[in-house]
């Protein structure tokens, strides 16, 4: 054993030149590692602060028109939906046209879920652990907890849907991979602001490793077999920040002048409370 | 309707098509209510600066061609990701004379989603070209 950590530890050496050359070796890290309940040095340092490379729509491959916001009317993108979910999502789109597709965290208090918590705008942590892995996000609340001791996912009748579901992982050479189930589907949140949304039967497999010095790759695997037709392949990227980035306390709650009303429409106050929409 | 007539005559000063502008702050809401299509420029004086979660508010209170003042509410980015890109508590002050672009809302509601502000001493935050 002491030998296989000199050669981990040799490794990790050899990543750091290599990086400093511009030649990241992705796979420095871990290979050989046991799966689970890996040691923190053979664990690799995704320490620091991370922001995602893209804007807020979750499928950059697919999004029309390219490089869309997901804020503006209109934009789209094409999981391999059903004909019955494809009618779902475009009766999400026509409801935000009309301003009626209100943002499940506009209530300030709930978690955006899982996978849209890998397609968050403010800053990241990843936080790996030999039993667990933490991804914590700036917004929120938002906390992520895979666990990599080993341990199955509950049974059926111990899993009731969640925002951010239940996760079970273990690695994969320097592959973080975990498995994400029982979260909550359409009706308690949402994929992005396009109007994209998983049912509660989604079932999403995802890959995490880093790339280069200071690049993390996320692959989504995401069966649904309720609203697809196939596995729907999504790959989202986190550059490492400038060392010493802040994070910021989030209260949403604080001062939110933008409540919900009764149809569904996000409203705006003045600074005394009053509704400044012409209603 | 009324009221916008009114701004967009006097105190807003320009109307600016800008279709596509994106990467305007990111909120915890859905935005439609703001007019991405159109700019308003507010020019006027700052009452208060609210440096908050889970967006920072800016009033302004701008004078209309028949003298009276009317209070703009524009809405920015999350202060924490604000204060990264060199935002700071401060950045407005009560009294400062600023000029304020934004997208107004669509019903003409006396509101706007915060573009860019040229401020007094000629620095300007955000968009401002």
């Amino acid at each position: 054993m002491k030998g296989r950590l000199r050669s981990l530890a040799s490794g990790c050496r050899r990543s750091v030149v290599l990086a400093s050359m511009g030649l990241f070796a992705a796979s420095a890290f871990g290979q050989g590692g046991s799966t689970v309940n890996r040691p923190y040095d053979e664990l690799p340092d995704w320490s620091g602060v991370w922001s995602m490379t893209s804007n807020t729509v979750f499928d950059q491959a697919t999004v029309d028109p390219p490089g869309g916001s997901s804020n503006t009317i209109g934009t789209r993108e094409y999981p391999p939906y059903n004909e019955a979910w494809e009618a779902i999502y475009a009766a999400n789109r026509a409801a935000d046209a009309r301003g009626e597709f209100p943002d499940p965290i506009s209530t300030c208090g709930t978690p955006v879920g899982y996978p849209r918590l890998l397609n968050q705008p403010g800053a990241y942590e990843f936080v790996v652990r030999p039993e667990q892995v933490w991804i914590l996000t700036e917004d929120g609340p938002n906390i992520m907890r895979i666990y990599t001791d080993g341990r199955d996912l509950p049974p059926p009748d111990e899993l009731w849907p969640t925002y951010s579901g239940e996760s079970v992982g273990h690695w994969e050479g320097d592959t973080l991979v975990f498995q994400t189930v029982s979260m909550k589907g359409h009706t308690g949140a949402i994929v992005d602001r396009t109007g994209l949304v998983l049912s509660e039967e989604a079932v999403i497999e995802t890959r995490m490793r880093q790339t280069g010095p200071d690049l993390i790759e996320a692959r989504f695997a995401i069966d649904d077999p309720t609203a697809f037709t196939d596995t729907w392949h999504v790959v989202k990227e986190f550059e490492r920040m400038e060392p010493g980035t802040r994070i910021f306390e989030f209260a949403c709650a604080e001062n939110n002048r933008n409540p919900i009303d009764a149809s569904g429409r996000t409203l705006t106050l003045d600074a005394e409370g009053n509704i400044l929409d012409q209603l | 309707m009324k009221s916008q007539n009114s701004i967009l005559a006097t105190a807003a000063i320009a109307v600016i098509g800008l279709a596509g502008l994106s990467g305007v702050a990111t909120a915890h809401h859905a935005a439609t209510m703001f007019d991405r299509e159109q700019t308003v420029e507010l020019v006027g004086t700052i009452r208060e600066f609210q440096w908050t979660n889970p967006h920072i508010w800016i009033q302004i209170q701008v004078p209309n061609a028949d003298g009276e003042v009317e209070e703009w509410s524009v809405e920015g980015g999350v202060p924490n990701r604000l204060f990264r890109s060199g935002w700071r508590p401060n950045s407005f002050e009560p009294g400062d004379e600023v000029t304020i672009r934004a997208f107004p809302m669509h019903d003409g509601g006396k509101a706007g989603l915060f573009i860019g502000a040229k401020l007094s001493d000629g620095s300007t935050l955000g968009r401002y070209e």
